[in-house]
């Protein structure tokens, strides 16, 4: 019996609950009246589905489209430490650990603000704490007086062993871009190794963190290929994909757009993928890839959980629709107030 | 100058011939120095027209690319890589000389960066961040470019008006006015030769009587 309620039983709750989660969220339809509607009308849209009481929270903290964007990211965050609670066993050791790309986003924010000398105030304005430091450790590190000493903060954490690696020759060259870069990979690395030892739901979980490894470093291949000046993109790739970092190198290198892609179709079966590879053909803004190839992933991701329907994709496609239904609304709001036209907006929105 | 402050000698004739001739010179030298800089001024008009043509479509560009960072990336997104940017742009300020106008001569560092020099990583960013910050850096670069230029015009415009100021001074008052004392004193030098002439056949006609 201990068994039953520790393994399946888990997972159909949980997984049922992020099915109930899913259902909530913002069909495509009402993204598309949404293009339509002015500013305050999306303001008030977005009061009545579910962030309230994150607006009336901050409203005398911020206000306008800062209010907005700020209230989104409380409830992002609010979410997903939510969904943390409720998620037993291994299903909550995979969903923590997927989430702590936001713990690097927000360390390398706090370590960006200090060296810079910022206030932090001001850095706390751009933390969204999702991952597993939460903004009592936040507050505690930007109370630090010195980089060196958020650093410190973070020992015996799991990011620190690069941190205590990489922060000097940081605070030298006075680029984080290497520690950014091998903080995510190292984040990976970690993803990869949790699904290893035959940890139940390991091998689809190893699936979707290899497919979003793929999408990530094709997309980034895209972006580098832009630059004029790169010529060894290996730091920057991830490496655990269906491409070695070799392979990636090689492609970069590829004289042209079709002899990229080609190269890429050779290595990738996902028939959507390929779909969305062949219409990349065109000359277009490198965001407008990103965008396009974001989508394959999402699609691919809610295939998948349709498949393993009780396993851990259903919760890692929840977390990332909800990633995109805030980004979607940032977006719709951040848009409109710029003035960009509906279409313009549209081509954004990931739906 | 009053006719009347002048002294009718043979020297002071001398010396305002003198200054007759310098003022002649300086006023065809200024004269072709303005002609010259008119001619500069028209090309560096051109420039300027080009720069402000080529700023103002960038700063459409770079208002454009923020507002879609905004959009896509969020505020938050944006203004946390805008923590990375460690290296500010210097500006080292040389002059030429065109002329003998001294202008300015601006030259920049580390204004374009490549995407290992901007200071955030690949893989915690995405492309729009990347289009961006190009976006402003081209901006940058033709602000600079324009204050250059448009120093160097507003400079050349200021010197063409003293020249002008200079060329009509020397035209219309200070060579009319030594024209004008030269010709009063060569007229009573003339009238004081007449007198002692007439002086002097008085005298003659009294002692010969």
């Amino acid at each position: 019996m201990a068994e039953i309620s520790s393994g399946s039983a888990q997972y159909i709750y949980v997984c049922t609950r992020m099915r109930v989660r899913r259902s909530q969220l913002i069909p495509r339809e009402d993204y598309l009246r949404m293009l339509n509607m002015s500013l305050p009308e999306i303001t008030r849209f977005i009061e009545d589905t579910g962030y309230k009481s994150e607006i009336d929270e901050l409203a005398t903290a911020f206000s306008g489209i800062d209010l907005v964007e700020v209230a989104l990211s409380w409830n992002l965050a609010k979410e997903y430490q939510s969904i943390l609670a409720i998620t037993p066993g291994e299903l909550m050791r995979f969903t923590a650990s997927y989430l702590r790309r936001w713990d690097i986003q927000n360390v390398l924010t706090i370590l960006r603000g200090k060296t810079q000398g910022m206030p932090a105030g001001k850095i706390r304005e751009v933390l969204i704490p999702a991952g597993a430091l939460d903004r009592v450790f936040l507050d505690r590190m930007l109370a630090e007086d010195s980089p060196e000493r958020v650093v410190e903060a973070l020992k015996g954490m799991r990011l620190y062993p690069v941190l205590e690696r990489e922060f000097p020759r940081a605070l030298e060259t006075g680029s984080f871009a290497r520690l950014e870069n091998e903080l995510y990979k190292g984040y990976y690395e970690r993803l990869l190794a949790e699904t290893k030892g035959g940890v139940k739901g390991g091998r689809v979980f190893k699936g979707y963190v290899q497919l979003e490894i793929d999408i990530r470093n094709i997309q980034n291949l895209f972006r580098l290929r832009a630059q004029p000046t790169l010529e060894d993109v290996r730091e920057m790739m991830i490496p655990g994909g269906s491409f070695t970092v070799d392979e990636l190198q090689r492609l970069s290198t590829a004289e042209s757009r079709d002899e990229f892609i080609d190269g890429v179709k050779k290595q990738v079966t996902l028939p959507p993928l390929l779909n969305v590879l062949e219409d990349l053909r065109s000359e277009r803004p490198i965001h407008e890839v990103e965008i396009a190839l974001t989508r394959v992933q999402l699609e691919q991701m809610d295939r998948v959980s349709k498949r393993y329907p009780f396993s851990i994709t259903p919760i890692l496609v929840y977390l990332e629709q909800k990633k995109y239904e805030v980004a979607n609304l940032r977006a719709l709001a951040r848009g409109k107030e710029a003035g960009l036209p509906g279409e313009r907006i549209r081509s954004y929105l990931v739906m | 100058m009053a006719l009347r402050d002048i002294k009718p000698t043979r020297s002071e004739l001398i010396n305002i011939k003198r200054r007759i001739k310098l003022s002649e010179r300086g006023y065809n030298i200024l004269k072709m120095k303005r002609d010259g800089l008119i001619l500069e001024f028209f090309k560096v008009l051109q420039q300027a027209k080009d720069s402000r043509g080529a700023m103002q479509e960038r700063y459409a560009r770079a208002t454009e690319m923020i507002a879609i960072a905004d959009t896509v990336e969020g505020a938050i997104g944006v203004k946390a890589a805008a923590f990375s940017a460690a290296d500010r742009p210097e500006i080292t300020l040389k002059s030429k000389n065109i002329m003998g106008v001294v202008v300015p001569e601006i030259e920049a560092s580390a204004v374009r960066k490549n995407l290992a020099e901007r200071g955030y990583g690949v893989l915690g960013t995405s492309a729009v961040i990347d289009e961006t910050a190009e976006a402003f850096e081209d901006l940058l670069e033709s602000i600079i470019e324009a204050a250059e230029i448009e120093t160097t015009m507003k400079r050349l415009l200021d010197e063409i008006e003293s020249t002008k100021r200079r060329v009509n001074a020397l035209e219309f008052k200070v060579i009319p006015e030594l024209t004008e004392a030269s010709n009063f004193i060569k007229m009573r030098l003339d009238e004081m030769e007449r007198e002692e002439l007439f002086r002097l056949k008085k005298i003659k006609a009294r002692s010969s009587s």
